[in-house]
C-alpha cells in the first residue's frame, strides 16, 4: 500500500463524547490513522464544546489514547487547555472534532454567538501555536433519541463551521454518508460499525486534504 | 489584572446566573439553553469618561486613544449594571440584553450630564473568510450617514439614520473610507487598514463641533 501524507506525521485529535468511550470513535479513528503511518494521540472529553479547550473544566468522562490502549475515565475528567496539549505533543497537525456539543439540537434555537465565539477562539488558539489544523464537523445521526439530534440542526451547524473554522480546514462529514445510514445507539453515538465507516471517512478526507497534503513527509 | 478584565468579571457576576446553569449540564451536552450576549461601552465625546461595573471598585477609562472597550460576555436577560463617570458627573447603566445579542452603550458626555445611547444588534453574518463592518450613526446632524471607498465609487453603506447601525461583510482589503452626511462627503477620510479575514469592526460617526468625528473599533470579545 502506498504511503499516504499522514504517514509520519504526529496529530492532536481533541473532540467530545465521540472520542470519550472505548467503543465510540476513538479506538477505531485512532486505528485507521496509525495504519497510515500517522503518530496519534487522540483526547475525548464528553460534552466539550469548543471554549471548553481553552481552559480546565470539569468534565462527566474523558478518553485519552496515544501509543497504548486507550484510558477512558469517569466523573473525575477534565479538560486540558489546547495550548498546554500542542506544548506537550508538538504535532504537526490538530484535528479537531467537534460540532454535537454545539448545536443545541434539543433547543429552539441555534447558539450562533456563543458558537461563533467558542469556535473562533478555538482555532485562534490553535492559530497562535502555527500548528496547521483540521476541523471535521458533525456526521449525521438518527433523528429523536435523548439528544434530539435531528437533520435540520446537523445541517445549520455544519454550515456555520464550514464558514467559520478558517484557517483550519474543514471536512464536512455529512458528506461521508446518507442521513440515517450510520446506526447510532442513542440518536447521536454511533454503534461500533457506523464509527469504524466515520474513522475510515476521516482517515481518507485527512489524507486528501491539500493541506495535510503540504505536510507530507518525504 | 488589568482593568477591563476586572470590569468584564464584575459584569458576569453582576449578571450572575453560572452557577445556576452549570448545575444543570447533562451528561453529554449538546449546547446551551439560550445563546450568549455581549455588552460594550463607548465614550462619544473628545473628553475622557470611566466606567465602573455595579459592586467592583474597578474602573476603565474611556479616551480619544481607546474610546470603545471589547464586548464583554454577560448573561442573556440579567440586568447589567454600572455608571459612566465624568469628573463629578456620574451617568447610571441598567440595561439587559438578549440571547444573541451585541448591545453598544455611547455615552454622550454633554453640558451637565452624560446621556446614553444604546445599539443593538444581532448578527448572523459570522464568517472567517471575510471581513465584517459595521457604521453606527451617534450624529443627531448625519441624519442620514452613508460610508463610501476613497477612490474607488463603491458605497460601503447609504441612509443610516442617526441612532441607527448597519453591518456588512467585505473582503479582507486595505481601504480607507470617506463619511457622507446627506449624500455629502463630511470630515476626513479614515483609513481602516488591513481588515483581517473573520474580524469584526465598527465605525463610529459621533457628534463634534465642526464635523462629525470618525473612529474605528474591532469588535472584539473579552477573555
Amino acid at each position: 500500500m502506498p504511503a499516504t501524507a499522514l504517514a509520519g506525521l504526529a496529530l492532536l485529535v481533541i473532540g467530545e463524547s465521540h472520542l470519550s468511550q472505548s467503543n465510540y470513535l476513538i479506538n477505531p479513528l485512532h486505528d485507521s490513522l496509525s495504519a497510515q503511518g500517522a503518530k496519534v494521540h487522540a483526547v475525548g472529553a464528553c460534552g466539550a464544546s469548543a471554549g471548553d479547550w481553552l481552559k480546565t473544566i470539569a468534565v462527566p468522562c474523558s478518553g485519552d489514547r496515544s501509543s497504548g490502549a486507550a484510558v477512558i475515565k469517569g466523573r473525575d475528567s477534565m479538560t486540558t487547555p489546547i495550548t498546554q496539549l500542542i506544548a506537550t505533543d508538538k504535532p504537526d497537525l490538530v484535528v479537531i472534532i467537534i460540532g454535537d456539543t454545539m448545536a443545541s439540537y434539543d433547543k429552539p434555537a441555534f447558539p450562533r454567538a456563543w458558537a461563533w465565539q467558542g469556535v473562533t477562539s478555538l482555532v485562534k488558539e490553535v492559530g497562535s501555536t502555527k500548528t496547521p489544523c483540521v476541523w471535521v464537523g458533525p456526521p449525521w445521526g438518527q433523528p429523536g433519541g435523548k439528544y434530539q439530534k435531528n437533520d435540520q440542526r446537523v445541517e445549520m451547524m455544519s454550515g456555520f463551521l464550514a464558514s467559520n473554522v478558517a484557517p483550519c480546514a474543514y471536512v464536512d462529514s455529512l458528506k461521508m454518508a446518507k442521513p440515517g445510514q450510520w446506526t447510532t445507539l442513542d440518536g447521536q453515538h454511533f454503534s461500533l460499525a457506523g464509527y469504524k465507516s466515520w474513522s475510515e471517512a476521516i482517515t481518507k478526507a485527512l489524507a486528501d486534504l491539500p493541506a495535510v497534503q503540504a505536510l507530507k513527509k518525504s | 489584572m488589568r482593568p477591563q478584565r476586572r470590569l468584564g468579571m464584575a459584569l458576569a457576576l453582576a449578571s450572575a446566573g453560572w452557577a445556576a446553569q452549570a448545575a444543570e449540564i447533562p451528561l453529554y451536552e449538546t449546547g446551551p439553553s439560550q445563546d450568549a450576549a455581549f455588552v460594550r461601552f463607548v465614550n462619544a465625546g473628545s473628553d475622557a469618561l470611566e466606567l465602573s461595573a455595579a459592586g467592583s471598585k474597578a474602573r476603565s477609562r474611556l479616551d480619544l486613544g481607546a474610546p470603545a472597550t471589547a464586548f464583554f460576555s454577560v448573561n442573556a436577560g440579567a440586568k447589567v449594571k454600572g455608571a459612566f463617570h465624568a469628573g463629578s458627573q456620574r451617568s447610571d447603566i441598567a440595561l439587559s440584553v438578549k440571547p444573541g445579542e451585541f448591545a453598544t452603550v455611547v455615552a454622550l458626555p454633554g453640558a451637565g450630564a452624560v446621556t446614553q445611547t444604546v445599539l443593538r444588534e444581532q448578527p448572523d453574518d459570522f464568517n472567517a473568510l471575510k471581513s465584517s463592518l459595521a457604521l453606527y450613526n451617534l450624529d443627531p446632524r448625519c441624519a442620514s450617514a452613508g460610508l463610501s471607498v476613497v477612490g474607488r465609487s463603491v458605497a460601503l453603506f447609504e441612509a443610516v439614520p442617526s441612532g441607527t447601525l448597519q453591518r456588512r461583510a467585505l473582503n479582507p482589503v486595505s481601504i480607507s473610507v470617506q463619511l457622507r452626511c446627506g449624500g455629502k462627503p463630511t470630515a476626513t477620510p479614515l483609513a481602516l487598514g488591513n481588515l483581517q479575514a473573520g474580524q469584526r469592526y465598527s465605525v463610529f460617526v459621533m457628534p463634534a463641533a465642526a464635523a462629525p468625528r470618525l473612529f474605528m473599533a474591532a469588535d472584539s470579545v473579552a477573555r
